[in-house]
């Protein structure tokens, strides 16, 4: 479903991504892990088009995308969230869901984002104007459900759980869990929670200073000496 | 050909001073406030015309109106900026046009009271020519040249060592946190208000000792003013300097080289050339989009 | 839109004829603001929908009335398709505009009034095409349909009010399509839109197509409704400013206050500031402008606007 090829982004002297190689399949629940600062929100930045690699492929569903505008990626199939919500403004809750719907997956269908409005318990909020009226949680909601509305094949989630609390994170995962069955969702998740990630994913990747330095399941990466010294070391610092 | 050339480049070097001082006008509102005053242009036209007021009255050398020059156009200056403080909403382009409509607002009181007339120095001094090498100059030019130079150097000094100057730059490069500092950014735009009408009226002056006026000019200089600023990327007195040379030299090499009526044409080109192949300005470093 | 301000007009445009048919000079003024009000709703339209102001204007106007002088006179273009390529001309005239499209606000404005500047100068030095500086002049003049003379006073200021209508309901069209929504959204969340699938660049791009070919062809009928053209008048500045005064003052958030101001403001233009003052009569319109900028930036339409909505708000509630 998703490929990198040795991905490298340089910002002028910096390089954020070295040398970045991982595939997933369709089915799959990813991980993304690592300290801050390591790259994980510039790799989905990579993969959905708001930044250009240095170097390196980026194929999706075995195409290359790495050349592809940022639309042209959300109508292959490419859902994202972003960490800070970014609802579209002066539209209400269910125009942010009938664009990404009309522009991102060909056509409108009513019944459809009604159907995911009530998947993602925003119903009740539909004529609210998106920008304004809603609050943190809600609009965390509403980035999926954009995202969503586009027919999307790989979700590539950014930290959509910071900022909850322990009862809402787990409600959230449940509610991903849902989603990936129900939708046929490949999914990559950044978090900083090893429980999070041990319960939900399948899969992890951990990046430190914009390399990969694990690749596994989350039992096996959480176990490597060296994932071990980056979040230790990150604490400390 | 090849003196013609010479000579146009020379002719273009000091016109493009003067360029250089509206420039550095617009650059400093811009960079003080994030708007651009489309009103500039017509400011530098009333400095000019209050240098033709003292010539054609007094009979002065028109350098002399410098002093009320700057009164009139800071005043203006002021007035401008006063009004830009109210627009609540929008603010970028609100404020826009209502610089247009102020630009609009100048020329046609310019053109009210003075008349749709040419004018340009009486002064004999000012228009004799004198020879360097093989190039000519009329003495307004070069003393227009020293002037500016002497302005920008100033100026120069200004943004470096002053409490205003330093302050301004602040502001312009970060305003949140020049605010954390205790930088109250009003009074830094207006300064810059007033510092940008002091540029504008020596320019004006300069202008009308070496070049002709008359009321339609005004947007005329206002583009000239913000295609030097976006040749010149955001950054350096010296970039604008340059830059203003530069748009000075081509002008004068298109009149020579092919018609005055191209004259107007090759700055439009090169301006929109830099924007589109080089939106950081031939010396720029910032990037300017969005 | 069955709302009182457009009845209003279009009792307003029906009245006007029946009152004022035989008299040539009222007729006249109000053919010539129906054409600044053309020009207005199109740069309304960019400045609206499309999120972009733009002081050059008067580059479209003076292509399509070229154009479809050009082509009426020397090709023998029939008049209704020499209009039409008149309108397609500034459209694609436009096009060589489209890279400035990634420029902020400020920047957009003055590149497309670069390139005014530039098609006014080589409208003016192309005189073996244009006629150059000295004027073009034996070109037709709209024809007669259906018994109808278009070119009569009555006629063209008939066929200039559906046309504005016309143009007014595409407006509307479009505001009101999923294309109008996605616009609404990129004023202020241009990524958000882009992350789900919206192609930013090329709805902006239509935008600008869309009213430059509005105003081509308002420069066209121009053209033709006046007979005579040179780069000057065609190019002039003021068709790209007027056209600024009257949305704003209109309303450049609505449809219909771009065309009531741009009647208005024309009116009080030619009947009440040149009276005042022959030269320089344009102070007038500038302090109307900054008035209000500075006071009601939204226009009368978007007071009234205002209004209206806090009333529905007020009952929904």
């Amino acid at each position: 479903m998703l490929r990198l090829e040795d991905v490298t982004v340089r910002f002028g002297g910096l390089t954020a991504l070295k040398d970045v190689s991982f595939a997933m399949g369709a089915g799959e629940i990813l991980g993304l892990v690592g300290p801050n600062g390591a790259g994980k929100t510039t790799l989905f930045n990579t993969i959905s088009g708001l930044v250009r690699p240095k170097t390196g492929r980026i194929l999706f569903a075995e195409r290359e995308i790495g050349r592809l505008p940022l639309h042209a990626r959300a109508r292959l199939g490419l859902g994202r969230t972003f960490q800070i919500p970014q609802p579209m403004h002066h539209l209400t809750v269910r125009e942010n869901l009938t664009v990404a719907q009309v522009f991102g997956a060909g056509k409108a269908d009513a019944a459809r984002v009604d159907e995911i409005l009530e998947v993602m318990e925003l119903s009740q909020h539909a004529e609210r104007n998106a920008a304004t009226e809603l609050a943190l949680q809600e609009l965390k909601r509403l980035e999926i459900a954009k995202a969503l509305a586009t027919n999307p094949k790989l979700l590539l989630l950014d930290e959509v759980l910071a900022g909850l609390e322990s009862k809402a994170k787990r409600r959230f995962v449940d509610k991903l869990r849902e989603l990936h069955e129900r939708y046929k969702l490949a999914i990559v998740i950044v978090e900083h929670d090893i429980e999070t990630i041990s319960t939900l994913c399948s899969r992890a990747v951990v990046l430190n200073f914009g390399q990969m330095i694990a690749d596994g399941t989350p039992a096996e990466v959480f176990r490597n000496p060296a994932v071990v010294e980056s979040y230790t070391g990150a604490a400390d610092a | 050909m090849l003196e013609l050339l010479q000579q146009s480049l020379f002719s273009g070097l000091l016109v493009g001073s003067v360029y250089a001082l509206v420039a550095l006008g617009i650059a400093l509102t811009f960079g003080a406030m994030k708007i651009i005053n489309l009103a500039h242009g017509e400011l530098v036209l009333l400095a000019a015309y209050m240098a033709y007021v003292i010539e054609s009255r007094t009979g002065w050398n028109p350098y002399a109106a410098i002093p009320l020059a700057f009164v009139v156009t800071g005043i203006v200056s002021v007035v401008i900026y006063l009004l830009i403080e109210r627009i609540r909403e929008h603010r970028e382009l609100n404020s826009l046009i209502l610089t247009f409509a102020i630009g609009i607002i100048l020329t046609n009181a310019i053109l009210l009271v003075f008349a749709s007339d040419v004018r340009s120095t009486g002064s004999p001094f000012l228009q004799d020519a004198i020879s360097l090498g093989s190039v000519y100059a009329m003495k307004g030019e070069i003393t227009a040249f020293i002037i500016s130079l002497a302005v920008m150097a100033g100026l120069w000094w200004w943004l470096k060592n002053s409490w205003y100057g330093r302050a301004v730059r602040a502001v312009s490069s970060n305003r949140d946190a020049s605010m954390l500092m205790g930088i109250d950014p009003r009074r830094v735009e207006l300064a810059a208000f007033i510092v940008a009408g002091i540029l504008a009226s020596v320019a004006g002056v300069a202008l009308y000792t070496m070049s002709v006026v008359q009321p339609a000019l005004g947007p005329g200089l206002t583009i000239k003013a913000f295609i030097v600023t976006v040749l010149a990327g955001v950054g350096s007195i010296p970039g604008v300097f340059c830059a203003a040379l530069l748009l000075g030299v081509t002008e004068a090499m298109t009149v020579t080289l092919a018609s005055s009526a191209l004259q107007e044409l090759v700055g439009m080109v090169l301006f929109l050339l830099v924007l589109f192949f080089m939106p950081n300005g031939l010396f720029g470093a910032r990037a300017r989009r969005g | 839109m069955r709302s009182l301000p457009a009845l209003l007009i279009l009792a307003v445009a029906i009245a006007v004829p029946i009152a004022f048919g035989g008299n040539s000079y009222v007729m006249g003024l109000m053919v010539s603001g129906l054409i600044v009000a053309g020009v207005a709703l199109a740069w309304a339209l960019l400045g609206n929908l499309g999120g972009m102001v733009s002081f050059g204007h008067a580059a479209f106007f003076g292509v399509g009335a070229y154009t479809s002088a050009i082509l009426s006179a020397k090709f023998g273009l029939p008049v209704p398709l020499a209009l039409l390529a008149g309108a397609c001309g500034a459209a694609l005239c436009s096009v060589v505009m489209l890279p400035a499209l990634r420029l902020s606000g400020p920047y957009f404005a003055l590149a497309i009034l670069a390139y005014a500047h530039i098609f006014k100068i080589l409208a003016t030095e192309a005189t073996s095409i244009t006629g150059g500086s000295a004027g073009f002049q034996r070109f037709p003049p709209l024809p007669t349909i259906l018994g109808l003379d278009l070119s009569s006073r009555v006629g063209s200021y008939g066929l200039l009010v559906i046309l504005v209508a016309i143009c007014a309901a595409i407006y509307l069209a479009v505001k009101r399509s999923h294309v109008g929504t996605a616009l609404r959204a990129m004023a202020e969340s241009e990524d958000a839109t882009r992350v789900v699938g919206v192609n930013a660049t090329l709805l902006k791009a239509w935008m600008l197509l869309l009213s430059a070919f509005i105003t081509g062809l308002f420069g066209a009928m121009n053209a033709h409704i006046i007979n005579f053209l040179e780069p000057d008048y065609a190019f002039s500045a003021s068709w790209s400013i007027l056209p600024i005064i009257a949305a704003i003052f209109g309303g450049y958030r609505t449809i219909l206050g771009p065309v009531a101001g741009a009647v208005l403001i024309y009116l009080f233009d030619q009947i009440v500031a040149k009276e005042l003052l022959p030269v320089g009569h344009e102070i007038l319109l500038g302090v109307l402008l900054a008035g209000m900028i500075l006071i009601a930036p939204n226009g009368l339409f978007g007071m009234f606007q205002r209004k209206t909505a806090k009333g529905a708000a007020h009952a929904a509630a």
